[in-house]
Order: C-alpha cells, then sequence, then structure tokens
C-alpha cells in the first residue's frame, strides 16, 4: 500500500516559490491501477517521482509497505527502489551501448543476481514482441520498439509498484492496446500496482481508479 | 549472460565516444611518456657519476692549470685529449700533507691507428706500482698484472677479448673489457701501462705515419687518494698552494659541477611538466566534466533502476581511470622509445654521463609512473564523479531531457 501524506514539492524559478506538489495526500492500495490525468505542469510527473523516492519532497510524507522511504538513507532507498519499484518515461530511456537484452537486464546489475534473469528478460521482451531484436542496439529500433523495451525492463526485477509516465506517448494504436493489455494482465495476474500518468482519456478511463492533478492538487475523478 | 557490470558499462562508454577516449588518452600518454623519460634520464645520470665516481677511485687529481678545464671535459664527457707536464709534480704532489697515495697518468688522443670502427677513443696509461683505481679492477677480474702489449677496454669499444687492435703502428691484445660505467671516460677508453705507452711513443716513430712524441719525463695527470682525517678540498688547495702551475681538481668539485647541471635540468623538466600535468588534469577534469553534463539523464536512469550513489561514483572513476592506465602504458612505451632513440642525441648535446638505471629502478620508476598516470585520472575526475553521484535522480533526468 502506498500512503502519501500532506506531500509539498516546491521549486526555485526566477526568485519565485513555485509548490508543483501542493498538500497531497493519498492512498494506493496494493494491486490497484490508479491513472493521473492533468495538463501538463500540473504536477503530475513530479508527484510519480515523489512516490517513486527520485526528488525529496519539501514536507510530507511517502508511506509504502510501512516504511517511510524518506526516514530510509540513500542506499537503502536505492535498493528498495531497485526491487520493488519501477519506472517507464514517456522519451526513451535505453542505454545506447547495450543491446536490448542488456538493457532489459540492467536493473539487475543494481540487485543481488538472479540465475534466471536472461531467461525472463527473453520471455519480457518475447511478450513485447522483440524476441528477435535481442542483439539489437537501441539504435537499431523504432521509438515505439524502444519504449516496449523499456517496459518489458520495467517488469525484469519483478517489481510490486509501476510508476509510468505517458507510457504510451508516441506508440501506434495497436501497440498502445497491446501494452495496456500487458499492463492490466500484470496487475491482474501478479497484484502489481500500477500508477499511470497519461493525457490518452481512453487510457485513463480503463483504470480501476481516475484521478487528476490541477495547479499540484488532486482530486478523485 | 553473465551480469552486467560497472567494469563493461565504463567499457562501452569510452568506446561510444572513440575521438574524445583517444584525444584523452593522448594527453595522459604525453604527460606520462615525458615525466617517465625525464626521470629515467635524471636517474641514469645520477646512477652514472655514482658509478663513475667509485671507478674514478680518486679524490684529486692534478692536471697542468692551462688544462684545467681540457680535464673536466675528459672526466666527464670522455672527450678523448692530451697535455703533459713534468714528472716531478708527481714526486712534489706525494710530499703534500694529507697524500696517502699519488699515482701518474697519462693520456693519448689516438690519432694514428686503424682499426674497423669509428669511436672516440680515448687512450689512459696508469702505473701499476702505484696504481690504486685500474689495478684493484685487474686484480680482480683479471688476476694478473697487465703485460706490455696487452690492453682493457671500456665498454663502449667495440672489441672482444682476444681481439687485437693497433695503436700508433703497435699491435695490443684485448684482456679485459670493464663494466659499463656511463661515464665515457671509463666507457670509451683503452688502458695500457704506462711502460706500454712509452714503448709505444718509442716505436711510434719508425712504426706510424703519424707518430706520437712522449718523454718519459711527462705525464698528464696524477691520481691522488687522501688520508684518512684530510678532506680532497682540502688536500687540493695545498697541493695548489705548494706547486705552481698545476690545477688540482677533488673529485667532490667534478660532481657539484656534475650536480649543478643536474640540478638546473632537473628544474626545468620538473617545471613542465607540472605545467604538463596541471594541464591534463585541467583538461581531463573538463572533460569528465563534460561528460557528467551530457549524461546527466542516463545517470539519472540508472538511479532510478537502483544504482547506488557508489555505482555512478564508480562509472566516472573508472572511466577516467581506465583512460589514465591505457594512456599510461601507451606514454611509457612511448617514453621509453624516444629516450632510447634520442639518447645519444640528448647526451651529446649535454656532454652528461648516463647510465640506464638497474633494472630494479627501471621496475620501480614504470610502477610509479602507471600509479601516477592512474592518480591523475583519479583526481581529474573526482569532482566530476563525486558530482554525478549527488546528483538527485529526478532532477538528473529532467535536466538531461
Amino acid at each position: 500500500m502506498i500512503e502519501i501524506k500532506n506531500l509539498i514539492k516546491t521549486y526555485n524559478i526566477g526568485g519565485q516559490t513555485i509548490k508543483a506538489v501542493d498538500n497531497v495526500s493519498l492512498m494506493i492500495e496494493k494491486g490497484d491501477l490508479v491513472s493521473i490525468v492533468g495538463h501538463s505542469g500540473s504536477g503530475k510527473t513530479t508527484l510519480l517521482s515523489l512516490i517513486g523516492g527520485l526528488t525529496m519532497p519539501a514536507s510530507g510524507s511517502v508511506i509504502i509497505d510501512g516504511i517511510d522511504i524518506w526516514s530510509m538513507g540513500d542506499d537503502k532507498l536505492s535498493e528498495f527502489r531497485n526491487k520493488k519499484i519501477s519506472f517507464i518515461y514517456q522519451f526513451s530511456s535505453l542505454i545506447p551501448t547495450l543491446t536490448v537484452l542488456e538493457n532489459v537486464m540492467l536493473p539487475t546489475a543494481f540487485g543481488s543476481h538472479d540465475e534466471n534473469a536472461e531467461e525472463y528478460a527473453k520471455k519480457l521482451l518475447d511478450t513485447v514482441g522483440l524476441k528477435d531484436k535481442m542483439t539489437s542496439y537501441p539504435s537499431q529500433l523504432s521509438g515505439g520498439q524502444q519504449r516496449r523495451v523499456a517496459i518489458a525492463r520495467a517488469f525484469i526485477n519483478k517489481p510490486e509498484i509501476i510508476l509510468a509516465d505517458e507510457p504510451t506517448g508516441d506508440l501506434d494504436e495497436e501497440t498502445e492496446k497491446e501494452i495496456l493489455s500487458l499492463f492490466h494482465s500484470m496487475n491482474r495476474e501478479k497484484n502489481i500496482t500500477f500508477v499511470i500518468v497519461t493525457h490518452d482519456k481512453e487510457i485513463a478511463n480503463q483504470a480501476k481508479r481516475k484521478l487528476k492533478m490541477g495547479n499540484g492538487s488532486i482530486k478523485e475523478l | 549472460m553473465k551480469k552486467i557490470k560497472i567494469f563493461s558499462l565504463a567499457v562501452r562508454n569510452l568506446r561510444r565516444k572513440f575521438v574524445r577516449t583517444f584525444v584523452l588518452l593522448l594527453v595522459v600518454a604525453v604527460v606520462t611518456g615525458t615525466l617517465l623519460s625525464a626521470t629515467i634520464f635524471i636517474t641514469g645520470m645520477k646512477n652514472a657519476m655514482k658509478i663513475g665516481t667509485y671507478r674514478l677511485g680518486a679524490d684529486v687529481l692534478v692536471v697542468p692549470e692551462k688544462n684545467e678545464s681540457q680535464a673536466k671535459a675528459a672526466l666527464l664527457a670522455g672527450e678523448p685529449t692530451s697535455f703533459y707536464m713534468d714528472r716531478d709534480v708527481l714526486e712534489k704532489v706525494k710530499k703534500i700533507e694529507g697524500v696517502k697515495k699519488a699515482s701518474p697518468q697519462l693520456f693519448l688522443k689516438p690519432s694514428s691507428f686503424t682499426c674497423c670502427f669509428n669511436v672516440d677513443v680515448f687512450l689512459v696509461a696508469f702505473e701499476p706500482k702505484t696504481d690504486f683505481t685500474i689495478t684493484p679492477w685487474l686484480e680482480k677480474n683479471l688476476k694478473k698484472p697487465l703485460a706490455g702489449n696487452e690492453i682493457i677496454t671500456g665498454r663502449e669499444i667495440p672489441v672482444v677479448v682476444g681481439d687485437t687492435i693497433p695503436f700508433f703502428g703497435a699491435p695490443f691484445n684485448v684482456v679485459g673489457t670493464m663494466e659499463p660505467t656511463g661515464m665515457k671516460f671509463f666507457d670509451q677508453t683503452v688502458f695500457m701501462t704506462m711502460d706500454a705507452a712509452y714503448t709505444m711513443a718509442e716505436n711510434s716513430k719508425t712504426k706510424s705515419m703519424q707518430p706520437i712524441d712522449i718523454a718519459k719525463d711527462k705525464i698528464s695527470a696524477v691520481l691522488v687518494q687522501v688520508q684518512e682525517g684530510y678532506t680532497p678540498e682540502r688536500v687540493a688547495i695545498r697541493i695548489e698552494h705548494d706547486i705552481e702551475g698545476i690545477k688540482a681538481i677533488a673529485s667532490d668539485e667534478v660532481i657539484s659541477t656534475v650536480r649543478r647541471q643536474l640540478n638546473g635540468l632537473l628544474r626545468g623538466i620538473l617545471a613542465i611538466s607540472a605545467v604538463l600535468w596541471i594541464l591534463a588534469l585541467l583538461m581531463m577534469g573538463f572533460a569528465f566534466y563534460m561528460i557528467v553534463n551530457e549524461r546527466q539523464r542516463e545517470l539519472g536512469l540508472l538511479r532510478a533502476m537502483g544504482a547506488k550513489k557508489g555505482h555512478i561514483f564508480s562509472l566516472i572513476i573508472t572511466e577516467a581511470v581506465m583512460i589514465s592506465f591505457i594512456g599510461g602504458v601507451i606514454g611509457l612505451i612511448s617514453g621509453y622509445m624516444l629516450l632510447l632513440t634520442f639518447k645519444s642525441l640528448i647526451l651529446h648535446s649535454l656532454k652528461l654521463p648516463y647510465l640506464l638505471p638497474p633494472v630494479m629502478v627501471l621496475i620501480e620508476l614504470l610502477s610509479g609512473a602507471i600509479i601516477f598516470s592512474m592518480l591523475t585520472g583519479l583526481l581529474s575526475s573526482l569532482l566530476p564523479a563525486v558530482s554525478a553521484s549527488k546528483m538527485e535522480p529526478y532532477e538528473a533526468i529532467r535536466k538531461g531531457e
């Protein structure tokens, strides 16, 4: 379970303090599939980063499975992220010097080594339809294919939470459907919690729970 | 497939920007090569001085006053020379307070020998009865005195024991070659007895196209060993005071002349090396600052995947240390090759003795240079690595977009 309490994140821009996330409190149950919609600059991505422990809040807390993630030291938080949380971004997030298979396996480099990681990575690549591209480099893939590799990578460490920021942003309709179907099946079968930030109303409507952000505040739709 | 390691990530990152990596390798190679060759060179000179001075074995060298510079040039640069003074100088020197042993030597510049090699050979004749510099070597290595038709040669004379070479029309058998000293005075010199030299001079009048004329009452120098409790400088002053027309050169004076030259050279090389090193540090530091800057998003993504600060720090440091290690090795090889190639040219222009340092010293210098180059990489990338590891993952991803 993710428990967000009075979360505030501010930025100092040109001498002015801007509240990107303004006193947000929220509970997300384990196995939930939550969508967050809102205009650009409404604080969606910042909220996602706060939940994932990528940026420190000005105040408030993020409690995951009873642990305040900001009470951990940086190394513990990194380990926690590695084991429990995965991110999917709207941009190409692959490492250009690694092959597709290596990119999918990359998160295992920072945690305990799983003997079956390679087999699982191949299975995930098969699931996203890229098994024949395992030895290719990101530059040899289309934007959509790169996104699918990043999605496969998000599942490699069998996370409990997936935080996705516009995961189907520039994918074609068919691939978008496949990816969403994968999210739903993973949510159902593995009880993975999904928090998806999207502009797409259709994707948002498919979520179990719909939230809207505006001016740093959040409300249930 | 094995687990992806920080090392393999670093290798691939270096390969990705090949030109930049190559330039950085070159910078480290130039700095390491320069430092190493300079250090080997200076160490070699000091080594030669140490061995050469030990081989000289004399505390004071007495020569004609007007030939002081020629004598120093002969000792330090092995420049063949010949000058003479009356033999009675030897008897006068022996009587000076503080003189323990005194032995004459005769310097001959051969101009008439015909042989198959082209080296400036310096002929030095010594008196076995009184000699205390060459004879100990003979006793240790040949175990017999030198006969009238026998010579021993310096290491750089291209002959072997058993060869016969002519000087001023007389054939001489090579019975021994001395260990290398780095001082041309020894390495490019042929030693014979004074009796042999006088006989050779006498015979040259009938046997040689270019006869040599040396009267038996002439000598070139007197080598002096001082008694315990006396310093070479003090005895040298006394000799100069008591005997007219001569110059007494204390061995320390010879060494200090070289040391002065060496120190000047060393200061120059150190200054150039320090400037080069600082430039290399700045250049590498700047390059790694750029690397960190352009890879911000990538580093942020690694952190989002669970990489710890230590992983990011190690990644940057590994890249820098790898560059400096490989660059260092390239620098060592090329610096050493350049040193060997231009050694003669440099020595000829500097007129200083040189002897390659012993293997163990060379190994120490090479290891030191590698450690030094790796340290350069480490120092230059330290700040960028710390700043990369301290970046907040979200900020790194956002700024790198």
